[in-house]
């Protein structure tokens, strides 16, 4: 097999960053960038402005251990609403990572159009979310509640039938 | 969510503000599917401002779980520089209505942006959870308007207690897309139509089992639904051509129809439907019994996706439904084809089938009494398609037939023999070796003996070594194959530990023996007292129980076997009325699985 092509990126704060082109092409949009601007972009740096080098370092690591996964079967279009939360073993080690780490790669993994990194991050917030009451979800993500306490008052009353389960 | 819709959400920088947030313009503005939810951007830059670090300076979280700020320190929480469409990415995740109805109330964004996930569908499985969504849904000054934003409704756990005043209260809401009424009896045409007029979003409707809804609701789902693709009118049996003619013209885009029992429409609506709806999935005409050759026809011409046939009992057609099909002709899409009691079948149409329908997976020719071995040699060419044969009461057919389908089609999952008489040993030895088979229905194979059994028991070929010893076999019936005994059960049992399901009834082995029967369910309500005495079923735990207690004292339960009749007459006086009643009946053959499922599981059910 010939050696695997490599292309450069270049982070929101101008760090270069090397990476076999099968890896980056996790992304759709550096995908599609590829194909677009065709031989060109082997030689010069793929801007991702959006992105800094920390974050940009952790989602490839994460392309790099999902290089060969499958891709995904498009089912979920139909039925979006997916309910498991599970994550596998490697991910869920892969996200433990502190809230601003976090929500970076989730907007970047949206931005770069990596559906099941996204799918992984969205499910790590919400099981932080899962069994917890809104005072206790916003203490773990320092929200501030906006709510006068009628306004949370009629808010319960309207949505009781969801109380239970 | 394509990235390049929101790519300000990520890059850094200081942004202008914005008009103030109306929150009753949120609510609107959100009705659309969750999928597709408006960018909602205002709100972003609101907390932006609002948010003030030093009110919640109380809270230490903030310090253990956000590293040092960075060039783009928003001075924001994290989670806050999600846009909304992650946000709701984050609530779809959610699987409770619980856990979204406290997103709710954390604050007025995250209330936003989890209000449509949890009015989706809203619960009404009981009725405490229907009035309380049904007064929110009522009440004009709430909070959101609800209405809008219900998808989904689905009332058939509420059944009986639903009616016509019951759904009234839902005709506000203009944009569900399924409705689920099954069961739901008391409701009327009325009823129907409060629901469905003005309801242009409509996807899919079940109103099976509302048997006083008449053509009169329905013209109102054609006038109205234009975008349905799914109708589930079971037991609809007032429903005429006049209504179905009308929906078939006016729902084009119709991919499932169930008309199970409407027993009124005939070849005018089939036509309708084979004309007007050209991306048809999957039709069900069980029972329609005015429903003739030429509709069959016309509907397989124009099929070309059809991907599931179901006509049993469509007691006209005969073979010219499918010798008259245009040559050559292809459906490539069938899977399923169900011709339960189609009598008027012959080899030659069952072969017309298997040519035009190549990749059919389930065939069911039940009751197909004129089938002979030809049409079992034309099924073996579905090779490894075929995965379900149910030939219950196809009487002619001989082991010949089952040779060669054993030796064709060995990925046969389930099969289905019931009352195939002229089988011996010999067949049910070969399907025996079948590698993938889970279900074998044998009821009323009268010559079948304990060799047969043990060779279902013994391990398969070709297996893992590690697998060798376990068999797949999750139901087994036997019901009347009375000259099995205790030995070959007992085998089957241990080497079957996926067993969930045996049925024994009418074997004489079993149903007299108290000690066993103890292990049964119940028989069911409707059964007369011989086929009480008679009846003989294990599943579930039971089959664990029986093969407990035969494990536990093999030596003394097998000692009674040669002289089981005498025995039991001497000591269970009781059971000598029920000696005698058990030779009599050979038409009562009453098997014993209402619950099966399947539908046509039940190979000797007695025909109603």
């Amino acid at each position: 097999m010939s050696a695997p092509s490599m292309i450069k990126l270049q982070s929101s704060d101008a760090a270069e960053i090397t990476v076999e082109r099968e890896i980056a092409e996790r992304s759709v949009l550096i995908k599609n960038m590829m194909e677009d601007v065709g031989e060109q972009a082997f030689s010069e740096a793929i801007p991702i402005p959006n992105v800094n080098e920390a974050v940009l370092n952790k989602v490839i690591e994460w392309c790099t251990h999902h290089r060969a996964d499958p891709p995904s079967t498009n089912d979920d279009d139909s039925d979006s609403r997916k309910k498991t939360t599970d994550i596998e073993e490697w991910d869920q080690k892969f996200m433990q990572v502190d809230q601003e780490m976090l929500f970076e790669i989730i907007l970047a993994a949206n931005y770069l159009d990596i559906k099941p990194l996204l799918d992984v991050g969205c499910k790590t917030v919400a099981n932080m979310i899962k069994g917890k009451s809104p005072e206790e979800i916003r203490k773990t993500f320092n929200i501030q509640n906006d709510f006068t306490p009628e306004e949370e008052d009629q808010i319960r009353r309207e949505n009781e039938w969801a109380e239970d389960r | 969510m394509h990235p390049m819709q929101m790519p300000h959400a990520v890059s850094g920088g200081p942004r202008p503000p914005m008009l103030e947030h109306s929150e009753s313009q949120s609510a609107s503005s959100s009705a659309s599917s969750p999928e597709q939810v408006a960018y909602d951007e205002t709100d972003f830059f609101q907390l932006q401002r609002n948010d003030s670090q030093s009110s919640i300076g109380a809270l230490s979280l903030r310090d253990i779980t956000m590293s040092p700020p960075s060039e783009r320190d928003y001075r924001l929480t994290p989670i806050s520089r999600l846009p909304p469409e992650l946000l709701i990415g984050v609530f779809t995740k959610l699987g409770s209505s619980h856990d979204l109805m406290n997103c709710m109330l954390v604050s007025k964004k995250w209330s936003r942006n989890s209000v449509d996930l949890l009015w989706h569908r809203p619960l009404c499985n009981t009725w405490n959870h229907l009035e309380s969504v049904v007064a929110s849904i009522g009440n004009p000054k709430s909070y959101y308007t609800y209405s809008e934003l219900v998808k989904r409704l689905n009332l058939s756990s509420l059944t009986a207690e639903v009616s016509d005043g019951t759904v009234e209260a839902f005709q506000s809401c203009k944009r569900i897309e399924r409705l689920t009424l099954t069961g739901c009896r008391k409701l009327t045409d009325q009823g129907v139509m409060s629901l469905v007029e003005g309801s242009r979003s409509l996807l899919a409707l079940d109103i099976s089992g509302l048997d006083s809804v008449t053509d009169h609701a329905l013209r109102a789902v054609a006038r109205n639904c234009s975008r349905l693709q799914g109708l589930n009118i079971t037991e609809c049996s007032r429903v005429t051509d006049e209504s179905l003619v009308a929906l078939a013209m006016s729902c084009r885009y119709l991919k499932r129809l169930k008309l199970n029992n409407c027993t009124l429409v005939t070849d005018e609506s089939i036509a309708a439907v084979a004309n007007n709806c050209p991306s048809m999935l999957e039709i069900d005409l069980h029972n329609c019994r005015l429903v003739t050759d030429q509709a069959i026809t016309s509907l397989l011409a124009c099929g070309r996706h059809l991907r599931e046939l179901r006509m049993n009992h469509c007691k006209l057609v005969s073979d010219r439904a499918f010798l008259d099909l245009p040559k050559p002709f292809n459906l490539e899409s069938l899977r399923i084809l169900d011709l339960t009691g189609c009598e008027q079948l012959h080899d030659e149409a069952v072969e017309k089938i298997i040519d035009t329908a190549p990749r059919l997976r389930n065939l069911v020719l039940a009751k197909c009494k004129e089938i002979t071995d030809r049409a079992v040699f034309a099924i073996t060419k579905l090779g490894k398609n075929l995965h379900y044969i149910h030939l219950g009461h196809c009487g002619r057919i001989t082991d010949d037939a089952v040779k060669e389908l054993v030796k064709c089609c060995n990925r046969i999952r389930y099969i289905d023999l019931a009352c195939c008489t002229a089988l011996t040993d010999t067949s049910v030895t070969l399907l025996a070796g079948l590698p993938k088979l889970r279900r074998i229905g044998l009821v009323k194979c009268n010559d079948i003996t304990d060799r047969s059994i043990l060779a279902l028991a013994k391990t398969k070929p070709g297996r893992p070594p590690k697998l060798q010893t376990l068999s797949l076999l999750e139901r087994v019936h036997l019901s009347y194959c009375t000259r099995l005994t205790l030995q070959g059960i007992h085998a089957l049992l241990n080497q079957c530990p996926k067993l969930t399901h045996l049925s024994l009834t009418g074997v004489s082995a079993f149903y007299l023996r108290e000690d066993l029967t103890n292990f049964c369910r119940p028989a069911p309500e409707e059964f007369t007292d011989h086929q009480r005495n008679v009846f003989c079923v294990f599943s579930g735990e039971g089959v664990n129980r029986l093969r407990n207690y035969l494990n536990d004292d093999p030596t003394g339960i097998y000692d009674t076997e040669s002289t089981m009749y005498d025995d039991h007459e001497l000591v269970d006086g009781d059971n000598d009325h029920q000696v005698g009643s058990l030779r009599i009946n050979d038409d009562d053959d009453v098997d014993d699985d209402p619950d099966g499922g399947d539908g046509s599981d039940d190979g000797a059910q007695a025909e109603g």
